[in-house]
């Protein structure tokens, strides 16, 4: 089960689950939408079967309806990869009420949710592999969305607290925090924060992740080679938030954003 | 020497029970007057209220529920009309419900998210505005080991913390222009008269102040101080929070757990 697979992100995972290893799918977000679609048509080229749908994923009862029809035509599920990521600019001082709650809900309260729902299934089952797709931001303030970053450092939390309780059923929870993908100096623009001018060359190795690049993390998180792991958040960043002296930074000139862009 | 905080202003939310009781009476003794919140717990308050008066302090009473913003618009705007404005904010009223995960519901969930993380945002925005006409201000959390560590029995309680933690830093950021500081203090077990919501077992049974009758063996597997926080030892660190000699210090947490963490 995959939520919001029409997202860039949601579409690489889909991809990579769907070659690597032969699952089925439960795929959220819109069915009609043209990279549902897509991602339908990738499954069925990769010879697995795909159901999409839309549910609240902060209400129980539409989580439980889903789950129980996915159960009788694709069977329980043994992987749920909560992928959602809404930034919007908010602060602290004259933030908005309701789209607090909104950011809060869309990432905290629907991994809650389906962590309960799928969650019960996959104890009952003794197994099962739990992923959040999270952010560096559980950690690093953004200055930009404090209602993004509160909302991922519950989430952060309520890993390790399934972790602990589905952890005595052989189920694995753990996060990933995803660092810098291209676009996010605009994404999280700061009048406070400096933390993503120059952000390709914060990293280390001058590279920003990709939505591969989750994917390949998440396939390894899911599969049996982690069977020991729980718990744990994975920092995908190419090291970003190590960043420290700007004179250090491997380069940072015209003519090195030009031969990226090539 | 006493940390010396004549002629401030606190409002300290919860603060008639447990640790916000202990946090209000040491604010006291430091010279603050103290604007004692309270939802339910008016007898306590009004304990809180004669503790402070014992000490010759200055204090008035403020009920509200703060997961609603027009009760806590109104709280603030009672405090700043008796005592002139707010200088220290301390965020302490939260709820911690003891329900384990496939247990919760959608309405203790919604509660929890409510008081504990939108409750102590929205304090901040009452108060903000009369701490930048001071020109500063201190906001200090309450928070708790479980903002980090799992507690293995509410896990939306350390949803909220987990959040608090990252409320905290963001604030510390966008405010440090304003001069207000924002830290938190992340206490662990601590004897606040009764067991908070349903009884669990890290909490030693008997605690009578830090004389505590389990033996101490026993004791020290979980507290190597051989014994619990109280919650005046919560109180005094607030108050160097809330005092000039923490002027550099903005989006930390301390953790004041007498080592049990480590363990």
């Amino acid at each position: 089960m995959i939520t919001d697979a029409d997202s860039d992100s949601g579409e690489a995972l889909v991809r990579a689950f769907a070659q690597e290893t032969g699952a089925n799918f439960i795929l959220c977000g819109n069915p009609d939408g043209e990279r549902m679609q897509a991602s339908l048509a990738c499954c069925r080229s990769a010879g697995v079967r795909a159901m999409a749908a839309d549910p609240d994923l902060c209400s129980v009862q539409a989580v439980d309806a889903l789950l129980r029809e996915a159960r009788d035509t694709l069977g329980p599920v043994t992987v749920l990869i909560h992928n959602r990521r809404r930034i919007e600019p908010i602060r602290v001082e004259d933030g908005d009420e309701a789209l607090f709650l909104h950011l809060l809900d869309t990432h905290a309260k629907s991994a809650f949710v389906c962590t309960q729902a799928v969650g019960r299934q996959m104890a009952e089952a003794g197994a099962g592999s739990i992923l959040f797709v999270g952010s560096i931001h559980a950690e690093k303030p953004t200055g930009s969305s404090f209602a993004f970053s509160v909302s991922q450092g519950a989430l952060k939390m309520l890993a390790k607290e399934a972790a602990l309780t589905l952890g005595r059923s052989g189920v694995r929870v753990n996060t990933i925090e995803m660092g810098p993908v291209e676009g996010d100096d605009e994404r999280f623009r700061s009048d406070v924060s400096a933390l993503y001018q120059h952000y390709r060359f914060k990293v280390p190795g001058a590279q920003l992740g990709s939505c591969e690049d989750l994917a390949a993390c998440a396939l390894f998180l899911a599969s049996n080679k982690a069977r020991y792991i729980n718990g744990a958040d994975i920092r995908l960043d190419g090291g970003f938030v190590l960043h420290y002296l700007d004179h250090k930074m491997k380069r940072d000139s015209q003519r090195q954003e030009e031969a990226d862009r090539r | 020497m006493t940390t010396d905080l004549t002629g401030r202003v606190a409002l300290v939310t919860g603060a008639g029970t447990g640790i916000g009781k202990g946090v209000a009476v040491e604010l006291a003794a430091c010279g603050a007057k103290v604007a004692v919140h309270y939802n339910t717990s008016d007898a306590g308050a009004k304990d809180t209220e004669a503790r402070i008066r014992a000490l010759g302090g200055e204090c008035m009473l403020v009920q509200a529920d703060v997961s609603r913003k027009s009760e806590i618009e109104r709280m603030a705007a009672q405090v700043i009309e008796r005592f002139g404005g707010i200088d220290i904010l301390v965020n302490n009223a939260a709820q911690q419900l003891n329900i384990e995960l496939f247990e919760y519901d959608e309405t203790a969930y919604d509660r929890l998210m409510h008081v504990n993380l939108k409750g102590y945002w929205q304090c901040m925005q009452a108060v903000i505005p009369s701490m930048k006409a001071r020109g500063k201000g201190r906001i200090v959390f309450i928070s708790s080991v479980h903002s980090k560590r799992p507690t293995d029995f509410d896990p939306v309680y350390a949803m909220t913390k987990g959040g608090m933690r990252m409320l905290c830093r963001e604030s510390a950021l966008e405010l440090a222009k304003y001069h207000i500081t924002v830290n938190a203090v992340e206490p662990g077990a601590v004897d606040v008269g009764k067991k908070s919501g349903k009884p669990r077992d890290i909490i030693p049974d008997e605690v009578n102040g830090d004389v505590v009758t389990k033996p101490r063996d026993v004791l020290l597997r979980k507290f190597p101080m051989g014994r619990i926080g109280l919650p005046e030892d919560v109180g005094k660190l607030v108050c160097y929070l809330s005092s000039d000699a923490s002027d550099f210090m903005t989006g930390t947490a301390i953790r004041m757990d007498g080592a049990s963490m480590l363990l």
